[in-house]
This record gives C-alpha cells, structure tokens and sequence, in this order.
C-alpha cells in the first residue's frame, strides 16, 4: 500500500498519492450495486406510470459514476519531491504516463494560484519558465500548507 | 486525498494565512470545519423548530383557541417536522460523519473535499427557503411534512418553495452519501478491514446507501406534485383522473427509509459511547453490523403500515404487519447487544453515557409502541392520533435526539480540546430526560382515548394529559439552553483535555491530540 520514504540526512522528501482502499473490480462492485438498486426502485415506479423518478435516479447514478471514475483516475499515481543540497528532485506517475524533474534549488521558485482554500488552488514548481503541479492528492488546506513549507526549504 | 510522508530535518510547517471570517467557512474544505458548520447549522434549526413546538404546546396548553390561528397552527406542525427531520437531525448526524468518519479511518479528509462544501452550504439556502416561506403571502406550508396531495397541489406560492427547498436538501444529501460511501470504501488507513472499522463508520455507510437508493424517489414524486400544480399534470390530481393514494405509497417508499436514516447513525453513535463508559469491548460487533444491514433492507418492504387505512387487500395489510414486526428481530439483537455490553462493565455515568443509556430504554419503549402501531387493526383506530405522536417523539426526540446529545458530550472534548461543564452537562440530562417523557408519555393516553393529532383545538376530557405535555415540553425546552450555555462554555474553555479524553476510549480519533488538529492523518496510520 504505502511507498516507502527514502530518508537520507538533511534531505526533505514530499511523497504523495491518493489514498485506495478499494480495488477496481471492488469499486465496480460498488457502483453498479448502487446503481442498480436506483434504477431498480426508479424503473419499477416508471413502470407504474410515475416515470419522472428515473431521471433523478439517472442524475444521481450519474454523479456517483464521476465519482467513482475519479476515484479509478487516481489509482496507482504518485508524486515524489525530494531537497537534498542544491537539488530538487520531482518524479511522478498520472494517468498519462510516468514523469521525473531535475532541478537546481537556487532557480526554483514556487507558485500558488489562490490563496484561500476551496477554490481549486494549484501549486507548481517552477524553474526556467516551466512549472511542474505538486500537491495534487492533498486538499487544499494541505496544499497551502505544503507551498508555505516548500518556500521555507528553498530559500538559500 | 492522500498519503503523504514527510522526512524532516527541522520545522516542517510553513505558516501560511488561512482565510478568516466569513471566507474560511464559505470556502473550507476542511472535513472537521464542514462537519461543525454543519453541526451548528443543526443547533440554530433545533432552537427555530423547537420554538415551534413550544408555540404548539402552548396553544395546546388549553381547549379552544388561545393564542395561534388555525392556519398558522398548521404551518407549525408542518414547518415543525420538516425542519426537525431535514434541518436538525439529519444534517446533525452529517456533522458528526464530517468530523468523526476521517479520524476514525485514519484518512485525512473525505474523498471530495469541494463536493463536500457544496453539499453543506445547499443545506442554508433550503432553510432559508424553508424559514423565509413563513412571510409570503398565505403563510408557510400547512399540509403536513408528508406532503400528501391535494393539499400540497391546492397551497400557495410557499408550497412550490418548500418543494424547491426538499429538491435542494436531497441534492446536498445524495453528496453528502457519495462523499461518505467513498471516503470510507476507499479511504481507509492500511490494516482498517471493513470488519475493523467501528460501528459509527458503518452505521453511515448503510445509511449512505439508503439515502442513495431512495432519495431519486423523494426527488420524483415532490417533482410530480410541482406538475400538478403548475403544468397540467395529473399524476396525484383525483379531479384529473390521478391517484392521491399512489402519492402516499411513493412518499413513504422513502419516508420509512428515511426513518432508519435518522436513526441508524444515532445507533453507530450509541455503539461507540457505551463501551467506553461500561470498559468492555461492544458485544458481537459482527452481530450489529448484520443487524443494521437487515433494518436498511427491510426498511424496504414495510412502507405501507403508514397507510393501513387507505384500504387495501387483507393480503397487503397481512404483509405489512409482518414485514413491520420482522424489524424488531435484528432491533431486538441491537438492544440485547448494548445491554450486554453494559452486562458486568465498570460503568460510570458521565454525561455520554447517561443519554446513552436513556437512548436505550427510552428507544425501546419507542420500539415497543411501533409494535402495536404495527398490528393493522390496532393501527385504523390509532391511526392519525396522539398515539402516533407519542410513538415517533421517542423514537426520533429519546433515539434520534439523545444520542446526538451523547455524541457531542462524547466527542467536544476531542473537538475543542475543553472538558465540559459535567454538573451542567447532568443537569441538562435529567431535566431533558424528565422533561421529554412529561411531554410524550401521556400523549399514548390521549392517542388511546381517540384524540387527533394535527388539530389546535380538542375536547375538554383530554384537557388535563395535554397541559401535562405542555409543562413537560417547556422544561425540555428551556432545558436546551443549559445544553447550549455548555456548548458555548466548552468552546471558550475550561479543563485541558488529554488525547484520550475517556479512559476507556478505543480507536483512531483518540491518538491525535485534543483539540483534534487542522490536519490529521496526513501520513496514514497503520491498523494491526
């Protein structure tokens, strides 16, 4: 379940990933369980001549599969940041393929597009005019709080 | 949400601003904000709907017409049952599940934290919607929280609000169960089995699912009575062809789930607070968890011992009455299984603990009187009578209710970091405790003798049980206040609390300090 945290003297290391208690087949199950038991209930009405349940079933079925979709986009994703000496380390895996950034901690620099939390904040990590998104599986409270502690370890 | 593992070489924590004010709590994520916003959004509905029943009683206090019109008498019990289901009890157990259900899975915040502030701040707009419907022209609702046509098809303006209002609380609610079935499927710390977890995480997760599988139902039919009223269709209009009685049978295929949804939480927090205080592991854990998955499914076929006397076929009325009495069966296991527990512990009586302990007697009497509600012809001559009232007041006031005021006793500690005030907190059982069985016990008497419920006015040989309810409903009124001055007490100060707050405490939200911090858990605990 968890990966190990390579600790070495001095060094900070950040390691992230989305908590995932369920397996897919697991998370199918439960979704289609749910799904099927509104359905069920809402076709039976429907049936009856009391249709306009199935669209809110529909709605809801809906709304737990984006969840649920969410969930499985998340599986098995990761992001390592690693400070030792002048270098600062990114590796991360998302559901478009594996990724690994070296780079020097006096040119890096951190940015974070909100300051209050519940609004989506990203934070990146940026050198030479690119940025990279850490933080991505804490909510956004933590992810201030990292961006706030990462400032702190950069600074020269 | 997250895993996250940190090595340090020295303070890790970078302060940075939080928002304040109004900000932090329109824009928190915060499992443990939300769940208090939502838990004080709960308190203000609890004093709005209890200030409604005290103008209730008071009117009641005497035959004939004292103080309140009749209209607005029924606006009352109306506005009265729907807050108290949709605005204090449910979203008072949805407060404990934001602070309690992450703690206590070693996660460090629900699955959808954003989703999770949307489905709080939908819960306002709908009481405002609700309360606000009180000013508009002819009044609030009058029709029952039941909703029953043709009333709710005739009503006025407000009808249509308090229907956009239920829309708009299903919605926060079907997020809300998404947010809680995922976060306890998927976010469980390594080791924390499905079979580990404590039985407040499962009570919610099978409410969850009851709310899921029935909320669309309560979402369709208020929508069938909104196009009767405003666009020609006649699915409950009997003027048009349509069937009144097809509405009760769709309103109570959720409305008696939605009975176990308002009590099975109060269960998972009963489970918890009686092992701590008797010090002695919860009895046949195993038990009580098939238990609750039994009540949830056979909440599903029982929804007709509402209606008995709408008439229908003996056959029906038969597997009704069955059905119904089947539920006391995995009840029962429940009840024994606290007892049980209780059985040679070395009980103290805390505050938790004493209404935890009057949940269960006070409960089961509950239990007992929807027995003999159940038994069909029992249930035509009581049907619509104070009989009923007395039944669902204690089931939901010394089940619902009481429990609530157990789990906050149990776990403000935990929340504020502050001890409460216990002679207060002792104070304000026994005058709830007395006060509520004042008010509901003889309303069995006055259900037996024949009197109607939902009426301002009755004849004068239920004069004396009715002014004895009205005294009992003052004292537990007014008693609120002490529960609400030892909140506020609490909040402000007092005693340091320790992390585990109750010697015989067990579980996760006990290994953090206390207050419980902004952040917990962000590196997963392992369960052995």
């Amino acid at each position: 379940m968890d990966e190990p945290v390579r600790e070495t003297a001095g060094a900070y290391v950040f390691h992230s990933r989305p908590r995932c208690a369920l397996s897919q087949g697991q998370e199918r199950r439960v979704f289609w369980t749910l799904a099927a038991g509104a359905f069920g209930i809402a076709l039976g009405f429907s049936a009856l001549g009391y249709w306009l349940v199935l669209p809110f079933a529909g709605l809801e079925v809906g709304l737990l599969a984006w969840a649920f979709d969410a969930l499985r986009a998340r599986e098995g994703n990761y992001e390592t940041l690693t400070i030792e000496g002048d270098a600062v380390v990114l590796e991360w895996r998302k559901e478009d393929g594996c990724g690994r950034r070296e780079l020097n901690r006096r040119w890096v620099r951190i940015e974070s597009d909100c300051s209050a939390p519940g609004r989506h904040c990203r934070i990146s990590v940026c050198s030479h005019g690119c940025g990279t998104e850490v933080g991505q599986y804490l909510n956004d409270e933590a992810r201030l709080q990292l961006a706030a502690t990462l400032r702190s370890r950069l600074q020269v | 949400m997250s895993d996250v593992a940190h090595a340090h070489g020295h303070d890790e924590h970078g302060h940075h601003a939080h928002p304040t004010g109004l900000m932090r709590w329109l824009t928190t994520t915060n499992h443990k904000d939300i769940g208090t916003l939502y838990l004080i959004f709960a308190l203000v509905m609890l004093f709005a709907a209890g200030s409604m029943a005290l103008l209730i009683r008071a009117e009641l206090f005497k035959p004939g017409l004292q103080l309140l019109h009749p209209d607005f008498f029924n606006q009352l019990t109306t506005m009265h049952g729907l807050i108290m289901i949709f605005g204090v009890i449910m979203p008072a157990f949805s407060g404990f599940a934001n602070w309690q259900v992450p703690l206590m899975l070693g996660a460090p915040d629900m699955a959808f934290p954003r989703m999770n502030n949307w489905a709080f701040w939908l819960l306002p707009v709908a009481g405002i919607l609700l309360m606000g419907s009180f000013l508009l022209p002819g009044g609030a609702v009058a029709g029952g929280w039941t909703m029953y046509p043709p009333l709710y098809i005739q009503g006025g303006i407000s009808y249509d609000l308090t229907i956009l209002a239920v829309h708009i609380m299903g919605l926060s609610s079907i997020m809300g169960s998404i947010n809680i079935i995922t976060t306890i499927l998927n976010m469980r710390a390594p080791g924390m089995t499905l079979m580990k977890m404590p039985l407040f995480c499962w009570t919610w997760l099978i409410t969850a699912y009851l709310l899921i599988a029935t909320m669309p139902v309560l979402a369709g039919a208020v929508t069938m009575l909104l196009t009767d009223r405003n666009f020609g269709t006649h699915f409950f209009n009997a003027a048009g062809g349509g069937d009144p009685v097809m509405f009760q049978h769709i309103f109570w295929f959720f409305a008696h789930p939605e009975v176990y949804i308002l009590i099975l939480p109060a269960f998972g927090i009963v489970s918890q607070v009686i092992p701590t205080f008797a010090r002695k592991p919860l009895f046949g854990y195993a038990s009580m968890v098939y238990a609750t998955a039994s009540i949830a499914i056979l909440s599903f076929i029982v929804w007709a011992h509402h209606m008995f006397t709408v008439g229908m076929p003996a056959a029906a009325q038969l597997f009704f009455m069955f059905s119904t009495m089947l539920i006391a069966v995995p009840t029962g296991v429940k009840v024994f299984n606290w007892v049980a527990t209780m059985w040679r512990g070395s009980m103290t009586f805390e505050t938790p603990m004493l209404f935890a302990i009057a949940f269960v007697c006070l409960f089961t009497i509950g239990g007992f009187s929807g027995l003999v509600l159940a038994i069909a012809p029992v249930d035509i001559q009581l049907h619509d009578t104070y009989y009923v009232v007395a039944h669902f007041h204690y089931v939901l006031v010394s089940g619902a209710l009481f429990s609530i005021f157990a789990g906050i006793y149990y776990w403000l500690p935990k929340w504020t970091g502050h001890m409460y005030d216990e002679t207060l907190g002792k104070w304000h059982f026994w005058l709830s405790v007395i006060g509520m069985n004042i008010v509901f016990f003889p309303m069995h008497f006055l259900g037996l003798a024949g009197m109607p419920r939902r009426i301002p006015d009755y004849a004068l040989q239920f004069t004396e049980f009715n002014q004895i309810a009205t005294v009992g409903a003052f004292i537990f009124g007014f008693s609120q206040l002490i529960f609400l001055a030892v909140v506020l007490k609490t909040v402000k100060g007092g005693a340091k609390a320790t992390s585990k707050v109750w010697e015989g405490a067990e579980g996760l939200e006990w290994t953090v300090p206390s207050p419980a911090p902004y952040h917990t858990f962000e590196t997963a605990p392992v369960v052995k």
